[in-house]
């Protein structure tokens, strides 16, 4: 693929890019603020494989000064096409060097080597795009911390790998957070919220 | 390659569909009409030509808007970022300007508040400002409020879940009083070093007997980092602790933001044998009878004759409203 016929590919992004921009950002930043509510995530269109929540988090979130990874399923030619025309980021190879990461549900079994920030400067760490068929379906969990009044059942369909994984890459403050989309809505989990994995623990 | 144009806007209730949060139709102070050069004739809100919508350019919002999810994700944590030349001094606002202009949008309804008061310099200026950049509709009234923006109160009328408070920090770092070196506090924050804090609260009773920090009273976030929450009196630090509302957190010149996010344990610092404890009056407010509100202290004469009025202006005229209603 030569970049001269690289604009076959591109397709609109927000129809409004400042507005619709604020929306899907203030979406974000209540998933976040509140991990396991999800919230509406529709001002982008599907792109490929990308569902529009997806999309508009990239949209939202990525412009020059963020190195994205991709996982191998978003590593399309559609893909690099709009997200270079439209956000203008980097794809780095290297994971340690990507602010963010595009993940699918088998690429979040394996969150080694994204950089989780230092104890002197945690918020230099890698963000977590996870993009999911469904937010519900799976197994139960009880989620605690910040931005959840008491205890907070959620049911993201991953796999026991991610928790595993999301655990040994934590060291509050260190860690990584993450947005789960999938359609047009998002959930946030940042590295604050303690999940309580098994009966033993919510005991 | 970015789509960050130069935006005008008209008509923003064409440009974007109405909030599905509960807080719709209410009726807003329009109360900077008159200045709005662009304002046409039918009282559609229209904002000045040649900015962006909201003042800042999109990569810098997109810039504070990454700070912000990482002060939510860390709370209490003071993330760097670029702050920008704002069209007003230090020490005004500029911090709490970066992040509303971050984070406002056509739909939401603004609030600001100094020193409690809604028609004071600072106060004012601001909201005609996002008034005339964003054409966002203005109210003084606590409860019909999305954005909050305050100098250095808590509004007395409890918030909720819907709102965001933006407050503006002249100096955040708690431990900075104490250590002049920034590398020096990060390395304290990295190990959670903190004994130094409360020699300083402990150095007040050996000096006074009591603690007498009154303002920008240092509170531990979930357990975890030790934050200023800017200078508000320590009258308000117990609405920090599990508010329903999102607070955020900006710093202009030091270019610094930190966030707490809903239902978070925030607790003020304080001794087993001298527990903290917020300010208290003898007297009720000279207008509303308030005796649960932040009073003031006025002299109304050259005897020196005082009386108390509450700080939260919108509050106190909220309960005068209500006596009157109750009176008729």
């Amino acid at each position: 693929m030569s970049a001269a016929n690289n604009s076959q590919w591109l397709q609109a992004a927000f129809n409004d890019p400042v507005l619709d921009a604020q929306t899907s950002f203030r979406s974000a930043l209540k998933a976040l603020a509140e991990p396991g509510l999800a919230q509406p995530l529709n001002r982008a269109l599907a792109l490929g494989n990308l569902h529009p929540a997806t999309y508009a988090l990239c949209l939202a979130f990525l412009d020059g000064d963020t190195p994205l990874w991709l996982a191998p399923c978003f590593d399309t030619p559609a893909i690099r096409a709009n997200l270079s025309f439209h956000c203008g980021c980097p794809v780095v190879a290297e994971r340690e060097e990507a602010l963010f990461a595009l993940l699918d549900e088998a690429g979040a079994d394996d969150l080694s080597a994204f950089d989780n920030g230092s104890e002197r400067y945690p918020d230099q760490s890698c963000t977590l795009l996870i993009q999911l068929d469904t937010l519900t379906g799976g197994e139960q969990l009880r989620w605690r911390g910040p931005g959840i009044k008491d205890v907070r059942a959620v049911e993201l369909p991953l796999r026991p790998r991610f928790w595993q994984q999301r655990q040994a890459r934590s060291a509050f403050p260190r860690g990584l957070d993450a947005f789960f989309a999938a359609g047009e809505q998002v959930i946030g989990l940042p590295r604050s919220t303690h999940v309580l994995l098994n009966a033993e623990e919510a005991a | 390659m970015n789509t960050n144009e130069i935006y005008t806007r008209s008509e923003p209730a064409s440009v974007v569909g109405g909030r599905s949060a509960g807080s719709g139709m209410y009726d807003v102070v329009h109360e900077d009409a008159e200045h709005r050069p662009y304002a046409n004739q039918a009282g559609a809100v229209a904002c000045e030509v040649g900015y962006n919508f909201a003042y800042l350019d999109e990569q810098t919002k997109r810039m504070i808007r990454r700070g912000l999810l990482k002060a939510v994700a860390v709370p209490g944590y003071q993330v760097p970022f670029g702050g920008r030349e704002m069209p007003l001094p230090y020490g005004w606002g500029t911090g709490g300007m970066q992040l509303t202009a971050a984070i406002l949008g056509a739909d939401d309804v603004l609030k600001v508040i100094d020193q409690g008061a809604d028609d004071t310099t600072n106060a004012v200026s601001i909201r005609r400002f996002f008034a005339r950049t964003a054409g966002v509709k203005t109210t003084t009234r606590t409860p019909e409020a999305t954005v909050i923006q305050t100098r250095h109160r808590i509004p007395e009328t409890p918030l909720t879940n819907d709102q965001i408070m933006v407050y503006q920090v002249p100096i955040p770092e708690p431990l900075r009083f104490i250590e002049p070196s920034e590398t020096e506090t990060r390395t304290m924050h990295a190990l959670e070093d903190y004994g130094v804090m409360h020699v300083k609260l402990y150095e007040d009773i050996a000096t006074f007997g009591h603690i007498a920090t009154s303002y920008a009273y240092p509170v531990t976030v979930d357990e975890r980092y030790v934050m200023d929450p800017s200078p508000i009196p320590k009258f308000d630090n117990p609405k920090l602790h599990m508010s329903p509302a999102l607070m955020l957190f900006g710093a202009g010149r030091e270019k610094r933001l930190y966030a707490v996010p809903p239902f978070t344990r925030v607790v003020s610092l304080d001794f087993d044998d001298h527990p903290f404890a917020i300010q208290s009056w003898d007297e009720c407010c000279a207008f509303c009878g308030s005796r649960e509100s932040y009073l003031d202290e006025l002299i109304i004469d050259d005897a020196g004759s005082k009386r108390f009025v509450c700080s939260d202006t919108d509050y106190c005229m909220q309960r005068r409203d209500a006596e009157e209603e109750g009176a008729q």
